[in-house]
């Protein structure tokens, strides 16, 4: 009988770690630094009925644009104050199929000319109302892990001690094509880094930077601000 | 309700317990020494190309139609077994139709004189390679396939022959399964495919110069 309530009175500790941990976790978050850089080479502006898609490079050998980075600044692009209609990229892709792929996909605007000549093309770009092309290209890189962190278990209750740290970059680059024009407009660089700890006495607290996350978010605000022109 | 002592309900009982748990452990260890099939299922777009003013027939060899690419670990065991015949068939029969005017299937490319097509194309996969991340030390899966092209005469006279390549990969999640990466992988190189064939189909040397007079 003292065993079970002594095993209960573990549980319900590892259970309040477990609460506290979560609860550290969500709402602690490490610092981050992002840098936004714009560069602007002709006018912009979109008009009511126009929307734009924007499309992850993935020619590299090394790596490819997430395409959960892309989708994430497309969200964000179509809400909140002048929300802009973003196609979502597989359903541009797969109805331009193939010319959007990454072994065909224009590499740069003077190609696009080319492409629009296509006029199955250009009818599908006309009944997307397409504008703008946004082409992210970039990737989130993890270095510097250090530390590590050792948990254990007993009938008593568990814990965990030991201390990991980890620093994340960001850097992506977005280009932005102008389709009735035919011409690059513009290019936005986001550069995202941050250090992420994990202290773990009895419970490990995450204190992780949202280095991609913050990367997304102002690349976005940016960009919905290039496009109307502002 | 009364419940009464019966030694042989328990005795049939502990039987079948006992049954169920060695059929368990039998699986267990079934499945641990057998070889992973995945059979390649993906969804392909249709190009939007002009289709070329030409009936073409289309012949699937066997080999393309039982394709089986058997990965091997290091000490030669079988290890995944990557069905992607039917998936290749599945490919061609969406690209096809919107590449050419007509399209039709030959069960033995003997018939096309008789269907009165003016080419036979006949794909086949020559390679297969699978890049596994515990091999290459990447966090993807890769798939690399080398296919020998035919186009022949109805009479089953030469045309063209040349060699495509597709690639394809994958990233590793984090937990996602190893068939459900090669699956990913193997369905995007034969978009790959789809999309460089659909394209440069018409810049082979060969089929150029024999589309030119039809296309006039």
């Amino acid at each position: 009988m003292i065993t079970t309530q002594k095993s209960m009175a573990g549980l319900l500790r590892a259970g309040m770690y477990l609460l506290v941990a979560l609860t550290a976790g969500l709402s602690l978050n490490a610092c981050t630094t992002t840098t936004i850089d714009e560069f602007r080479q002709g006018d912009t502006g979109i008009n009511t009925g126009e929307s734009i898609v924007i499309l992850g490079r993935r020619q590299g050998a090394a790596y490819e644009t997430g395409a959960d980075f892309v989708e994430c600044v497309g969200n964000r692009m179509g809400r909140g104050n002048g929300a802009i209609t973003v196609v979502p990229e597989q359903i541009f892709v797969d109805a331009l199929f193939p010319w959007f792929e990454p072994r065909t996909a224009p590499m740069r605007s003077e190609d696009l000319q080319q492409l629009m000549a296509q006029p199955l093309v250009t009818d599908k770009m006309t009944e997307f109302g397409v504008r703008y092309i946004v082409w992210l290209d970039g990737q989130t890189e993890t270095t510097n892990r250090m530390g590590s962190i050792s948990c254990a278990v007993g009938p008593g209750g568990g814990g965990c001690f030991g201390f990991g740290s980890w620093e994340d970059d960001s850097s992506f680059e977005a280009r932005i094509w102008d389709v009735s024009s035919h011409t690059a407009v513009g290019t936005i660089s986001a550069d995202a880094s941050g250090q992420s700890y994990v202290p773990a006495v009895f419970v490990p607290i995450p204190l992780i930077a949202r280095v991609e996350a913050n990367a997304c978010s102002s690349l976005a605000d940016q960009l919905k601000q290039f496009v109307q022109g502002g | 309700m009364r419940s009464e002592f019966n030694p042989g309900r328990i005795s049939s009982l502990r039987r079948r317990t006992r049954a169920i748990f060695l059929w368990l452990a039998g699986a267990v260890v079934l499945s641990a020494c057998g070889a992973s099939t995945v059979t390649v299922e993906g969804s392909y777009p249709s190009p939007n190309i002009q289709p070329l003013p030409i009936t073409l027939g289309v012949y699937y060899s066997d080999a393309l139609r039982n394709h089986v690419y058997i990965e091997r670990t290091d000490a030669g065991k079988d290890e995944y077994l990557v069905n992607s015949g039917g998936s290749h068939i599945e490919l061609f029969n969406t690209v096809l139709p919107a590449m050419f005017r007509q399209v039709i299937v030959l069960n033995d490319p003997a018939l096309a004189n008789e269907r009165g097509v003016d080419a036979v194309f006949i794909p086949n996969i020559d390679e297969f390679q699978l890049g596994m991340p515990q091999k290459t030390r990447l966090d993807a899966y890769e798939v690399w396939v080398k296919y020998n092209m035919r186009l022949t005469a109805p009479d089953g006279g030469y045309i063209a022959d040349w060699v495509m390549t597709a690639y394809g990969k994958t990233g590793q999640e984090t937990f996602g399964s190893a068939e459900g990466g090669i699956n990913d992988a193997a369905v995007a190189a034969m978009r790959d495919l789809a999309s460089n064939f659909s394209i440069s189909f018409t810049s082979v040397p060969d089929v150029r110069d024999w589309l030119q007079p039809r296309l006039q």
